[in-house]
């Protein structure tokens, strides 16, 4: 089966997402859309899937003209996709999460299980693909879900497989696990689009490379008419910043430390955790999301009480003290959810940067706020960090991603606190502000303050730590130091299950 | 700016599209019941703003004081991201103190009152707090807590004048009367209470403390946000339980300006039938919580009722109509401003393009 | 007390208590299963209420009266949805203007139809009678509290499995499950999770007029103002507590129907009106304080 989109343009309000894209999905190639965060790779795929409708364009499925109405249509087409948020009901079993919306029924609306299995056996065979199918999904890893998000597909025969950043949630080596599926899919003659950021990956596995940059389409051809130079160009429309220089600093006192530390964690208990943060290097948590890291942090930052252990900060013990407390003996936190966590965003910039201050006599009189000085500190903030907003008065809503996640990472590191505690800073941010978080981070270490970096990219690990922890299952798996670590190391410390699952194809 | 143009016209469009509606049921209503419309309406207009040297308006202004009493209470817990909806059992408790401490106490007549309305604040927050606590220390949810203890304030208050502190000569369920003394004095010439001087006072605080105050910024981003108020480390349970606290106060002190300027006894049922308090709550939500619209929010819902009263005197038109459309129109708008009340139990978003 | 309590004429009126707050739970449970936060029962009950007498009334027949509590009941949840699904509403709001419009509207009706004020009671309206089971009804005890009720109790009781198999097993119930959990994939698979709540809105307008019906034409043969009486929000209590899952849902429905029952019964003993009407309120509190630190003791 043959796509090909033509002229696609779509538009959010005044935003214009994806502007007259053109490009055709050939049966049986790995097609890879690069670009940045916000380049519009999503959009398009949405758009193509029938989630979002195009204000003009056409999509033809073998050369016939289609309109999608809903989703269903483009299913119904042959075409499938796996989102980057996993479409899945956790409380349900495998199974009826893999027939959801396509159940095999009855008259009466009832659905036949046992058809199902049937049905789906069918399918799978052949790309040794296995998973039990009466589990609980709440209950499997990450990279167990996405092997359910391809059973769907399988299920439904699609013969156009999108795919949105399958990688990003995965380990190495469950990651060449996947890609043997995908090539398995290939030589069935299925077409198989693969939305990515990482180059890498594109220059293992894709036989046709598109890259958006801004919502256009910057280029399109076969990998072997391009280089990885030129693409990386192409993606950010110019040369990349240099890598960075690590200076050498002496270590510091111990900042943070946690003994023994144990977390109520979502189906497993997390810990016993040791582990320690000095002032002036940045401590990487690596880790595929779901194994303890986001426990740990809340546990860290005093959002949820430990079941056991300590958590000492510059000496004091913590684990028992509010999140209030904690952040005026010293520890500045930036949140993965900017969207809820990190921002209000229905209050202004201003009322977002000012929230959290200890020096309450800075914006306060009295009972009442000093608007003036508030509107000032914002004003200083916004020009530090370079933050693209209206003005200390506008709403936070009003922001762009990349700047809303700036003025956080501001309001955190401007209270200068010996500790930094930064949960996926740059999660979903476009390469500039990636670039500038980063630098901002480093800054803070070589000035002596104590990063705890929790990040479930290996490239933000790679690139900031001082120190790599790996997390797995709810304990460390290991230490690596930042200098010697390879991928593959740390890779196989971050090894689950799923790769089970992914038994391997020939 | 076509854009915003565009979004103007449909704004109107859909605003007026809503009036229609409204008023369409409002019709339908009216000739279910076969009213001549023209005299029905005379009659609201007269029944909300008129009378003989303006006594309905006074009459209304009267019910405003207890509707926008309630809402100015619900005002400060709802910014805060608070969903108390009890505020029917702080305003009970609150006049059911304020009878029995006037009843009671002795003393010169400011003493009593002055002792008998803080007592009923206190009452009333008290009763809020008890909402609060639930929710932060067992972990009933606070809409269900709050609503739930209505209830048991609404019966001890029954019961409270029906036997120990009953007026029996009276032969129905009431108190005594608070001593004469300490009624609240009419406006010269009208027979209006100048308990609506206290709501006034209640209001400007409200607006006063929601845009200026440390804490009515705080309280404000919690309801925004929690998780965030709670990630920047506010202190979300002291805010929590102040907020309530000064909520549940300004119920109970409605409560007492009820009791000392317009019925002087605590009668049975006198602060629960006429829905006072879901009124208030729907008073703020016509507003979208903004504080210096809540009084005359709370106005506006006073006329629909005290009208409805005139027409059914002009016109025989039953006034529970009041109701209906009170509900009608909250339905309208409340779905065309909603977007800011509860970022709690909105679902994530993601801010990608 | 305890005479009281094994009174069987205590335990043959269980059931008549336990009917309207089951009922009306079930079809909470449909919309907290499907993400509604529908709590506007209150006013779901009230007007089943009204309309199950006036259908009675008209026709002299109870079912008819029933099913007229079942249209008004869906009416009343496509009203729901309209302005919470629709138009984007905030459903507590919604719900606080249905329980407001179901007062103003029964009263209104009240005044516009019978004419009269407070309580409409005549011979014309026809109530549900008691059925007796042949065999059941010999049982020592509990023969007299399973037979001998009035049929909605039967459909109450037979609503649980059903509802609890259409759950696991029915398409609808499926995809309701998942728009309660994760409404973005029904949108992937290019279904539409408002469509999915317009339905559970529709089965809890019908269960809720149901419950409605055995209040004012079952227990009795009369409707009077505001005849719910806070049993809409036990029902919500009932439903947050048991997040909609049938089985548990019957079990505190039974707790909280003996309450009822019980303080209904104890007004005989001399304890004033007052505390006995308090008490299925102040149980409730109670039975959801006791399971919060329930809760926190397994977690912790």
């Amino acid at each position: 089966m043959r796509v090909d989109l033509s002229g696609i343009t779509v538009r959010f309000g005044p935003v214009t997402a994806v502007d007259d894209v053109s490009l055709g999905i050939e049966p049986g190639e790995i097609h890879a859309v690069l670009g940045e965060n916000g380049a519009g790779k999503s959009t398009l795929m949405n758009a193509l899937f029938g989630l979002v409708r195009p204000e003009s364009g056409t999509i033809s499925v073998d050369g016939k003209e289609r309109q999608w109405t809903s989703p269903q249509d483009a299913i119904g087409a042959g075409l499938g996709m796996v989102h980057q948020h996993f479409m899945l009901q956790d409380s349900m079993s495998v199974l009826e999460n893999i027939v959801l919306c396509s159940e095999p029924a009855n008259s009466l609306g009832f659905i036949s299980f046992a058809e199902a299995r049937r049905h789906l056996d069918e399918r799978a065979q052949g790309h040794g693909i296995a998973l039990p199918l009466d589990r609980q999904v709440g209950a499997l890893s990450v990279g167990e879900k996405q092997v359910v998000e391809i059973l769907k597909l399988l299920y439904r025969d699609a013969r156009v497989l999108i795919l949105d950043e399958p990688t990003s949630v995965l380990t190495p080596q469950e990651k060449d696990r996947l890609f043997a599926v995908l090539r398995s899919f290939r030589a069935e003659g299925r077409a198989i689009v693969l939305i990515t950021h990482k180059l890498d990956e594109v220059m293992e596995i894709a036989d046709h490379v598109s890259v958006m940059r801004g919502g256009r389409l910057i280029s399109s051809e076969p990998l072997s008419a391009t280089s990885k130079d030129r693409i990386a160009r192409e993606i950010i429309g110019g040369e990349l910043p240099p890598t960075r220089e690590r200076k050498k600093r002496p270590l510091g006192d111990v900042v943070l430390s946690a003994e023994n530390l144990e977390i109520a964690g979502r189906g497993f208990t997390v810990g016993p955790l040791s582990f320690s943060v000095r002032a002036g290097e940045i401590v990487g948590i690596a880790g595929v999301s779901g194994n303890g890291q986001a426990d740990l942090v809340e546990a860290l930052v005093g959002l949820k009480r430990p079941l056991a252990g300590t958590v000492s900060l510059l000496d004091q013990r913590i684990e028992q003290q509010d999140i209030e407390a904690r952040r005026h003996i010293g520890m500045s936190y930036i949140p993965e959810d900017r969207q809820r966590t990190g921002l209000a965003l229905g209050a202004t910039a201003s009322e977002n940067a000012n929230a959290g201050r200890d020096d309450r006599a800075a914006f306060a009189r009295g009972p009442f706020l000093n608007r003036g000085a508030m509107a000032d500190f914002a004003r200083a903030l916004i020009d530090r960090f370079r933050i693209r907003v209206a003005g200390p008065s506008a709403a936070a809503d009003t922001m762009s991603g990349g700047n809303k996640q700036k003025l956080v990472v501001g309001r955190e590191l401007a209270r200068n606190t010996p500790l930094v505690i930064a949960e996926n800073p740059t999660w979903g941010v476009d390469i500039g502000a990636i670039d500038f978080i980063y630098g901002e981070l480093m800054r803070m270490r070589d000035e002596g303050h104590a990063v705890l970096l929790i990040s479930t990219e290996l490239d933000e690990i790679l690139a900031l730590s001082d120190r790599i922890l790996v997390m797995y299952e709810g304990r460390i798996a290991g230490e690596v130091s930042g200098e010697e670590a390879d991928r593959d190391q740390i890779g196989s410390l971050m090894t689950s299950r799923a790769a089970d699952a992914l038994a391997e194809v020939a | 700016m076509k854009t915003l143009r565009g979004i103007l016209s449909g704004e109107a469009l859909s605003w007026a599209g809503a009036v229609a509606a409204i008023l369409a049921v409002f019709l339908v209503l009216m000739l279910m019941v076969g009213a001549p419309i023209i005299e029905a309406l005379q009659g609201f207009f007269s029944g909300a703003f008129g009378g003989r040297r303006y006594a309905y308006l006074m009459t209304t202004l009267s019910r405003t004081t207890l509707i926008a009493g309630m809402a100015i209470s619900v005002m400060l817990s709802f910014r805060a991201g608070l969903f108390n909806i009890g505020g029917e059992g702080q305003l009970v408790v609150g006049g059911l103190v304020a009878a029995l401490v006037g009843v009671l106490l002795p003393g010169p007549p400011l003493f009593v009152l002055t002792a008998s309305i803080l007592a009923a604040m206190v009452a009333g927050g008290l009763w809020a707090l008890l909402a609060g606590v639930l929710q932060l220390y067992v972990g009933v949810p606070l809409l269900v807590g709050s609503l739930l203890l209505n209830y048991p304030a609404r019966y001890l208050a029954s019961y409270m004048v029906a036997h120990p502190y009953r007026d029996v000569q009276s032969g129905m369920i009431q108190s005594h009367l608070v001593p004469m003394e300490t009624w609240l004095p009419y406006f010269p010439g009208t027979r209006l209470d100048i308990g609506i001087l206290f709501v006034g006072v209640a209001a400007a605080f409200a607006i006063v403390y929601s845009y200026t105050t440390v804490h009515g910024y705080h309280s404000r981003l919690n309801g925004l946000s929690p998780d965030f108020a709670r990630a920047v480390g506010l202190p979300v349970k002291k805010l929590t339980l102040q907020t309530l606290a000064m909520s549940g106060a300004i119920a109970g002190l409605v409560g007492a300006v009820a009791v000392f300027g317009i019925h002087h006894r605590y009668i049975d049922g006198m602060l629960v039938q006429p829905l006072y308090a879901w009124t208030g709550i729907i008073a703020v939500l016509l507003v979208n919580m903004v504080p210096w619209a809540v009084p005359l929010s709370g106005f506006f819902f006073a006329a629909v009722q005290t009208g409805a009263a005139g027409m059914e005197r002009a016109a025989s038109v039953p006034k529970e109509i009041a109701f209906i459309m009170q509900a009608v129109i909250i339905l309208f708008v409340a779905s065309r401003v909603s977007g800011a009340l509860t970022a709690s139990s909105t679902r994530r978003e993601t801010d990608n393009v | 007390m305890f005479e009281l309590i094994f009174d069987p004429s205590f335990a043959e009126s269980i059931p008549r208590f336990v009917t309207p707050i089951l009922l009306a739970a079930l079809g909470g449970a449909l919309c907290e299963r499907a993400g509604v936060f529908n709590i506007g029962l209150e006013g779901f009950i009230l007007t089943g209420a009204f309309f199950a007498v006036l259908g009675s009334y008209y026709t002299g027949s109870p079912w008819i009266g029933a099913l007229t509590a079942i249209l008004a009941g869906i009416m009343l949840g496509l009203v729901f949805a309209e302005f919470n699904l629709r138009r984007g509403g905030n459903p507590i709001v919604v719900s606080i203007a249905i329980n407001i419009l179901a007062a103003g509207l029964t009263t209104y009706l009240l005044r516009a139809i019978f004419d009269v004020i407070g309580a409409f009671t005549d011979p014309n309206i026809v109530p549900f009678r008691p059925i007796h089971i042949p065999l059941v009804e010999s049982i020592p005890f509990l023969g007299r509290v399973l037979s001998g009720q009035p049929v909605l109790f039967y459909i109450a009781v037979a609503a649980v499995p059903a509802i609890h198999y259409f759950l696991a097993r029915h398409r609808l119930g499926l995809r309701i499950r998942a728009a309660g959990e994760n409404p973005a994939a029904l949108v992937a698979g290019g279904v539409s999770p408002r469509i999915v709540q317009l339905w559970s809105l529709i089965g809890c307008g019908a269960l809720c007029g149901l419950a409605g019906a055995q209040l004012s034409i079952a227990n009795v043969s009369l409707f009077v103002e505001n005849m719910s009486a806070g049993r809409g929000w036990i029902a919500v209590v009932a439903v947050l507590l048991t997040r909609g899952r049938p089985w548990p849902l019957f079990l505190i429905a039974i707790i909280f129907g003996a309450v009822d029952s019980l303080s209904f019964r104890v007004q005989g003993l001399g304890l004033a009106q007052q505390f006995t009407d308090m008490m299925p309120y102040v149980a409730t509190l109670l039975v959801l304080v006791a399971l919060s630190w329930w809760r926190k003791r397994q977690t912790i």
